[in-house]
């Protein structure tokens, strides 16, 4: 059985009349289990291989390997189906016409899905809409799947309107998971990073061929760890407050202000989706109206709700005090994961700025990246950051722009901007 | 069992203490002693020719104000961890704010103030249950926990309970000569800080840097019997008074350690103050400096006296006086008398309160001191000795009190 802590750190005091507190508030989950064996439904998984005609005979080649390799790590019993996709999308496997979608691993599926996937071949463009609503159609004809995840894989620009993909998103969002994944350096990395975060999944180059394999595998067997189907970040605020913004920031930073649902009239929920044994921190900040020196109150409850079970809870406070010494310490986590946070939006914004060749405020804001990732002992956004500019002085944040950089580098350093690190103790 | 953080009954398998919301079985970490009372204390035995103090077992009195389930605030309900399920606003626990009224004469407030997070001060009142407004005896203590130690709310209400536990034994008498009831009655007092004492340090931590101490002030309220001319037989420890009615006098006793205050205000005359603080202002008062300037000096309120386990002294000055005139017996902290320290300016907050009954009167004062500005805990205790009925003669029409004190060490 599932079991999930909550602690909360914050600086609560508040100087005469502060009104903003900020918290970071850790959960952790243990005892997990397997994805499909400790809930009320069965989990199901769906491999998306792109198959368009840019996938060059090496990339399919490698891309075919890891999707066999992914299905490995799928425990029998789980309903699972394969997508191949180029300008529209095609089941691969298994090989229907109506009714369920998707079948259960054992054996013989495997095989047979190995051989599906071993005879696809590469041909037409990218509407990556398209594959997104299979999948979702694919999930939903096996009803008794509750748990949902999908793996997708393109390698080029999506050749469609961004609104025609945007509103295939939302008919993805709240429904299934899905990590995804680049091949080689022609997709675009703010396209594929909105279909993952809003599908509470991960994005991340794969520059070779020859390493989609592993990748694949480690996605597959994280997935197939998370026992925990479905979990909801609730947070309670007084009334009169406002919740100014509600993010994870660890393991990756990913804003969930916007996905807040009404709970009730002081209580919104935001998705957190399926959990395996780890730790994720949330960074919460809510604004109060001022109250009398040597005042308490509670500023926020944030709880983790599987179902409608509450599993742990942290309570946020803010207690207003004359005395400087108290208030104005800033909690160690606030500050660290507001530097992260700051660090993936400044890293997003350099790239950008450089893709559109204002050189002087890419070297700023990458400048001012490397300073923080500096600061915060994030050391893989800095060596990424290494591989973009020359730095001189990572304390000042002075840099200069490299000559020649490797398009993957760049991509590489735009995938891992929110990855986040945790305070160094 | 009880709450590590307050001290309070917990019910079985609760997860929150419902009076304070510290975690049970967590938050303070440490060694943290049993607060409830088993503290062996003394007793007087009234048989005896010389009074020898005995151990009974005091039972510990269960502070009574109700269970707060209701937002002060909003009207909202208060959850479990003590916070309003609607406005947030942490309620008031019974530790930050609660009172006391063992007797209709009797009663006492003791609250958080504004400015600090917790309510260090701490109150024990006790009236003998056949106590009438004429006949009452009655024990308050008043303890101020010193607010740089960790358990100093646990500590100073069980040290003021224990006192108050010693205290409501009826007084000695000793060899029935004036001069050996005094001896025995500053032994009661004396016995009385010493069982505060243990019970201080019976919750502080053994690890404590820092170990929880207080301030100490008490006083006992027992009525003389008999009519004027046959007191000084019947009552040989009080003489006789002139002109008072019979049945109209009480003795009073107290004792102080630190610079928690007794002060006497009989009704239309002017007020005294009847202890003198252990503290650097009382120092440099003593040296000659004027006393305004003695109180503003800047170390003004350190104690020089103090309970606890890094205590240099625990026996209390002790004195009385017996009182012929309705008036009002206070017992404060210094979360009071900051603000009104001359006898005069709180006779002034008693007279626009304009209640003679003591629980009002208690928090009328209490709001005097937080509308000040609240710096402090505020506790304030009264008892009214008033054998005529519950009114406070108007200023004009009153005479001067019949004092007769006599000062201790």
């Amino acid at each position: 059985m599932a079991e999930f802590t909550a602690s909360v750190y914050q600086n609560e005091f508040l100087a005469d009349g502060g009104t903003d507190v900020q918290a970071i508030v850790s959960i952790t989950c243990s005892g997990a289990g397997t994805a499909g064996q400790t809930s009320g439904g069965d989990a199901g998984e769906i491999i998306v291989i792109d198959t368009s005609g840019s996938m060059g005979r090496e990339t399919m080649e490698g891309a075919k390997h890891a999707a066999i390799t992914a299905l490995g790590e799928i425990v029998d019993g789980t309903w699972f189906a394969i997508i191949s996709g180029n300008g529209a999308a095609f089941l691969a496997y298994p090989p229907v016409r109506s009714g369920p979608g998707m079948v259960q691993m054992d054996s013989r599926t495997r095989a047979e899905a190995s051989r599906a996937i071993g005879n696809l071949t590469s041909a037409g463009g990218t509407v990556i809409s398209t594959w997104l609503d299979l999948t979702g159609t694919l999930f939903a004809s096996v009803p008794q799947v509750t748990q949902r995840h999908a793996l997708i894989l393109t390698d080029g620009e999506n050749n469609e309107p961004a609104e025609v993909l945007d509103a295939a998103i939302a008919r993805a969002t709240g429904y299934y998971q899905a990590d995804c994944r680049g091949a080689g350096t022609d997709w675009k990395v703010s396209e594929i990073r909105r279909i993952s975060q809003a599908l509470l999944g991960t994005v991340d180059i794969i520059p070779e061929p020859a390493q989609m394999k592993e990748q694949f595998q480690a996605i597959m067997r994280e997935s197939m760890s998370r026992g925990v189907a479905d979990a909801q970040l609730r947070v309670w605020s007084p009334q009169g407050a406002k919740v100014n913004f509600v993010r994870q920031v660890l393991p990756s930073v990913d804003e969930l202000t916007d996905r807040r649902v009404v709970v009730n009239d002081l209580t919104g929920g935001y998705p957190t989706g399926a959990w395996s044994d780890e730790s994720r921190d949330y960074h919460v900040s809510v604004r109060l109206p001022a109250k009398a020196v040597g005042q308490e109150q509670l500023a926020a409850r944030v709880q983790l709700v599987v179902g409608e079970e509450v599993k742990a809870q942290g309570l946020v406070k803010a207690k207003w005090s004359n005395d400087s010494n108290l208030t104005a310490r800033i909690d160690a986590q606030v500050a660290h994961y507001t530097g992260q946070t700051e660090l993936a939006q400044v890293i997003q914004e350099g790239l950008a700025a450089k893709a559109a060749g204002q050189e002087e405020l890419a070297t700023t804001k990458l400048g001012r990246a490397v300073q923080l990732a500096a600061e915060t002992g994030n050391d893989e956004a800095t060596s990424k950051l290494r591989k973009v500019v020359e730095v001189e002085n990572a304390e000042a944040g002075t840099v200069r722009l490299k000559k020649a950089v490797a398009k993957a580098d760049e991509m590489a350093l735009d995938t891992a901007s929110t990855k986040t690190t945790r305070v160094r103790k | 069992m009880t709450c590590a953080g307050c001290g309070a009954t917990l019910e079985v398998g609760a997860l929150f203490c419902e009076n304070c919301g510290t975690k049970v079985g967590g938050a303070l970490g440490g060694a943290v002693a049993p607060t409830t009372l088993d503290v062996p204390v003394t007793a007087t035995d009234e048989d005896s020719p010389i009074s020898v103090p005995t151990a009974i077992n005091a039972k510990a009195v269960v502070v009574s104000a109700p269970q707060t389930k209701t937002c002060t605030e909003c009207g909202g309900t208060v959850g479990a961890e003590g916070y309003c399920d609607q406005c947030g606003t942490k309620a008031a626990t019974e530790r930050d704010h609660f009172r006391e009224h063992p007797a209709p004469w009797l009663a006492g407030v003791c609250d958080r103030g504004i400015v600090h997070s917790r309510n260090e001060d701490a109150m024990a009142l006790w009236a003998d249950p056949a106590s009438t407004a004429t006949t009452g005896r009655g024990v308050l203590v008043v303890c101020d926990g010193v607010s740089s130690s960790k358990d100093s709310h646990v500590a100073s209400l069980a040290g003021a309970r224990a006192a108050r536990d010693v205290l409501r034994a009826p007084m000695p008498k000793g060899l029935g000569v004036p001069e050996s009831i005094e001896g025995a009655a500053i032994k009661v007092f004396v016995s009385a800080a010493a069982a505060a004492n243990t019970a201080v340090m019976a919750n502080t931590a053994p690890s404590s840097e820092s170990p929880a101490s207080c301030t100490f002030v008490a006083a006992t309220v027992d009525p003389v019997a008999g009519p004027v001319g046959a007191s000084a037989a019947a009552d040989p420890d009080v003489g006789p008074v002139a002109g008072a009615a019979p049945d109209s006098r009480w003795q009073i006793r107290y004792a102080v350690i630190g610079d928690s205050r007794a002060y006497w205000l009989p009704d239309g005359a002017e007020g005294v103050q009847l202890t003198t603080d252990d503290s650097m202002a009382q120092m440099l008062i003593a040296g000659g400096t004027p006393k305004a300037e003695a109180e503003a000096a800047p170390q003004a309120h350190a104690i020089t006296k103090w309970l606890g386990r890094d205590s240099p002294d625990i026996v209390p000055v002790v004195g009385a006086l017996v009182v012929d005139q309705p008036g009002w017996l206070l017992l404060c902290s210094d979360g009071l008398w900051n603000y009104a320290s001359e006898p005069a300016a709180i006779v002034a907050q008693v007279t626009s309160a304009a209640t003679t009954e003591p629980e009002a009167l208690a928090l009328a004062l209490v709001d005097f001191a937080k509308a000040s500005g609240g710096h402090d805990n505020i506790t304030v205790a009264f008892a009214r000795l008033d054998r005529a009925g519950l009114e406070i003669a108007a200023p004009d029409a009153a005479g001067s009190a019949d004092e007769e004190r006599e000062g201790h060490g």
